[in-house]
């Protein structure tokens, strides 16, 4: 299959500081060290490993809004560390789409709007978005509920709404951030079986980060991370270690 | 493009307190720049009206030689055949009269005690028929055609310097034109209060054919026209212009605003204390608003970095605080516009009396005018205010790091 994404020795250094202005003393701390990861089209992959050890700071890099320290990641055979700012967005805009495990949904836009919203940055034409958010929200299954807003909406359907915005725009990969976090068992297995039907029905590229065992239980590919480095890949280990 | 105008809209009320107060503080600028202002276009409307009407006309002609050089002798840069020019200009479009003037000086006397003047000749039938109403206390006006001694309308100030009363007489010394001195002997008709003390302490008003024979000469100093209106005043300049072409004299016209120095100060005057107050209400909106929109976008850190992380360009994160900014200056605008006009409505219906303006003793109603060019003026003020207020939060929003944004609680 046709490689997506590659993670190639990458590390992250974040720098701290003493909080003296006039003063500072920085000194670094590391989330992620030299890190590789392969990820082919089609792929439904986990990322796992306890908090603090370089989930979202391996999503926030190959999803282009965070810059490694070293090494080089390739999405869709495009180096990410040679593109500007505003390549990158690009790059996000048409590519990539997210899912936060806060849902992140624009508070003051009903359902479609938020599932429109990534439509809207790419200039797509009136008619178009309203059929491809009818279609979004249809394979979510909250067609019924596209003119509510985000408060009225249940954490689940939340969610939904978010993967909706996700998808809408056919990005050739699909982030999610801890995607069941915020939602009880009953949501949290409604949405990993729609991610999961997602990625065998349109064939989307699904990378997750989770340290959730159900949604683990449904992920033939689990990464995990320890404190910042992979310490198991079961598609290479044959999941002896996974 | 209607979405994100919608998107600018609907965030405008996420916090409706704070939006609330933010509305209310530029409304209020708005309604109070547009009731000082509309209560300066007033002032200024009125003394405009006031001066017009008072004597000066809307349109004056004199003889070029007048603004040329100083008169050696009285009358002496005045107009020869007055009624041949009178008839030149009579029957332009607006002219609603023509009334000859005088202007001369001298000494007035009670016998014991001599008093400077700054005299006016006047037809008195022409200046009736303009509506140049001398402002009389006591008396009446000047009779068009006196049977026998010359009447004269003097100054309360003179009035009282001189110690006379209407129906007292005083004499009038003028030089001539010949540079002789001459005299003639009038009766008090009326005694007149313009408003204005240092005016009515020099103010002598005596019929034209008096003043020509006090003064020998045939000659006037210049012919005031009075027009249907003042807006009309620029139009009537320009076609009166080439009227005046052809004649004897080289002739000159002025228009009112010409003429009218103290009109002109007073006005320049509330013009400065206009733009003085809008420029407090510019930084008032202005560092208030900045406050407010900074907190807006703290707020809002997680939702413009997922913005920012679906690829949202980060300009477009600048148009969107600064749209919502300009809506809010837009909204206020119309709050104040409103506010103001209807206060503007209840004060004029009040009655209320504000203290002389300077130079004047007779109080002023209080009224306020509604100028469409103060309306326009004060909601583009607030509006351009809000919106340079939106640039700091702006930029801010948009350089925020997505990463570091996206973890913001």
């Amino acid at each position: 299959m046709q490689e997506l994404v590659n993670v190639e020795a990458v590390s992250r250094r974040f720098a701290l500081d003493n909080g003296q202005a006039r003063h500072p003393v920085h000194s670094f701390v590391s989330a992620l060290s030299n890190a590789n990861l392969h990820v082919s089209a089609g792929e439904f992959l986990a990322i796992s490993g306890p908090s603090g050890s370089g989930k979202t700071t391996l999503l926030n890099l190959i999803g282009c809004v965070d810059q490694p320290t070293s090494g080089r990641i390739l999405v869709d055979g495009v180096d990410t560390s040679k593109l500007k700012p505003g390549s990158m967005a690009t790059l996000r805009r048409e590519k990539i789409g997210f899912v936060f495990q806060t849902f992140n949904l624009i508070p003051v836009f009903t359902a479609a709007e938020n599932v429109e919203y990534p439509l809207l940055i790419q200039q797509v034409g009136s008619r178009e978005r309203r059929s491809r958010v009818a279609e979004a929200l249809e394979s979510v299954g909250l067609s019924a509920r596209a003119q509510q807003r985000p408060d009225l909406l249940s954490g689940g359907e939340r969610q939904r709404v978010a993967v909706a915005r996700a998808i809408v725009h056919r990005p050739a990969l699909v982030l999610a951030d801890e995607p069941t976090a915020n939602l009880d068992t009953h949501n949290a297995t409604q949405l990993i079986d729609l991610m999961h039907g997602l990625n065998q029905r349109l064939g989307l590229t699904f990378i997750f980060s989770t340290h959730d065992a159900r949604l683990l239980e449904h992920t033939e590919r689990i990464v995990r991370l320890c404190d910042g480095e992979v310490v198991s890949d079961n598609s290479i280990d044959g999941g002896s270690r996974g | 493009m209607a979405k994100f105008l919608l998107l600018a809209f609907r965030n405008i009320f996420r916090n409706r307190r704070r939006t609330l107060m933010t509305l209310l503080m530029v409304g209020g600028g708005v309604a109070g720049l547009l009731l000082a202002g509309g209560y300066f276009a007033f002032m200024t409307h009125g003394l405009r009206e006031d001066t017009i009407n008072s004597g000066l006309g809307h349109l004056q002609i004199f003889t070029a030689e007048h603004f040329e050089r100083d008169e050696n002798r009285v009358l002496d840069t005045g107009i020869d055949n007055w009624r041949q020019v009178a008839a030149s200009v009579k029957t332009g479009e607006h002219v609603r009269g023509i009334a000859p003037r005088i202007d001369f000086y001298g000494m007035v006397s009670n016998g014991a005690k001599a008093v400077g003047f700054m005299g006016s000749a006047v037809d008195p039938e022409a200046e009736k028929s303009l509506g140049f109403v001398s402002r009389i206390e006591t008396g009446r006006d000047l009779d068009p055609k006196p049977g026998g001694e010359v009447e004269a309308l003097i100054g309360k100030e003179l009035a009282k310097s001189m110690n006379v009363n209407v129906g007292d007489g005083l004499t009038v010394l003028a030089m001539t034109s010949d540079g002789a001195l001459n005299g003639v002997d009038v009766q008090i008709v009326g005694i007149v209060n313009s408003g204005a003390p240092e005016r009515d302490a020099r103010y002598l008003r005596i019929t034209l054919p008096a003043a020509q024979r006090l003064l020998q000469s045939d000659r006037i100093t210049n012919l005031v026209v009075g027009l249907d209106s003042t807006e009309n005043t620029d139009q009537a300049y320009f076609e009166m212009m080439p009227r005046l072409n052809g004649l004897p004299q080289r002739m000159e016209l002025k228009k009112w605003i010409d003429l009218a120095t103290y009109y002109k100060q007073v006005n320049s005057m509330f013009n400065g204390i206009f733009l003085f107050m809008g420029i407090i209400v510019f930084f008032m909106v202005l560092m208030s608003s900045v406050n407010t929109l900074l907190m807006s976008m703290f707020e809002r850190t997680r939702e413009i970095g997922t913005m920012l992380a679906m690829g949202t360009p980060r300009a477009w994160i600048v148009a969107l605080f600064m749209l919502e900014a300009t809506l809010l200056g837009a909204m206020g605008a119309v709050i104040g516009l409103a506010a103001g006009n209807l206060l503007g409505m209840l004060l004029n219906s009040s009655g209320l009396h504000m203290p002389p303006p300077p130079g004047y003793s007779v109080p002023m109603p209080f009224r306020v005018r509604h100028v469409p060019v103060q309306m326009i003026g004060s909601s583009l003020l607030v509006i351009v205010s809000l919106a340079l207020a939106s640039i700091l939060p702006a930029i801010r929003a948009s350089r925020l790091r997505i990463a570091e944004a996206l973890s913001h609680v």
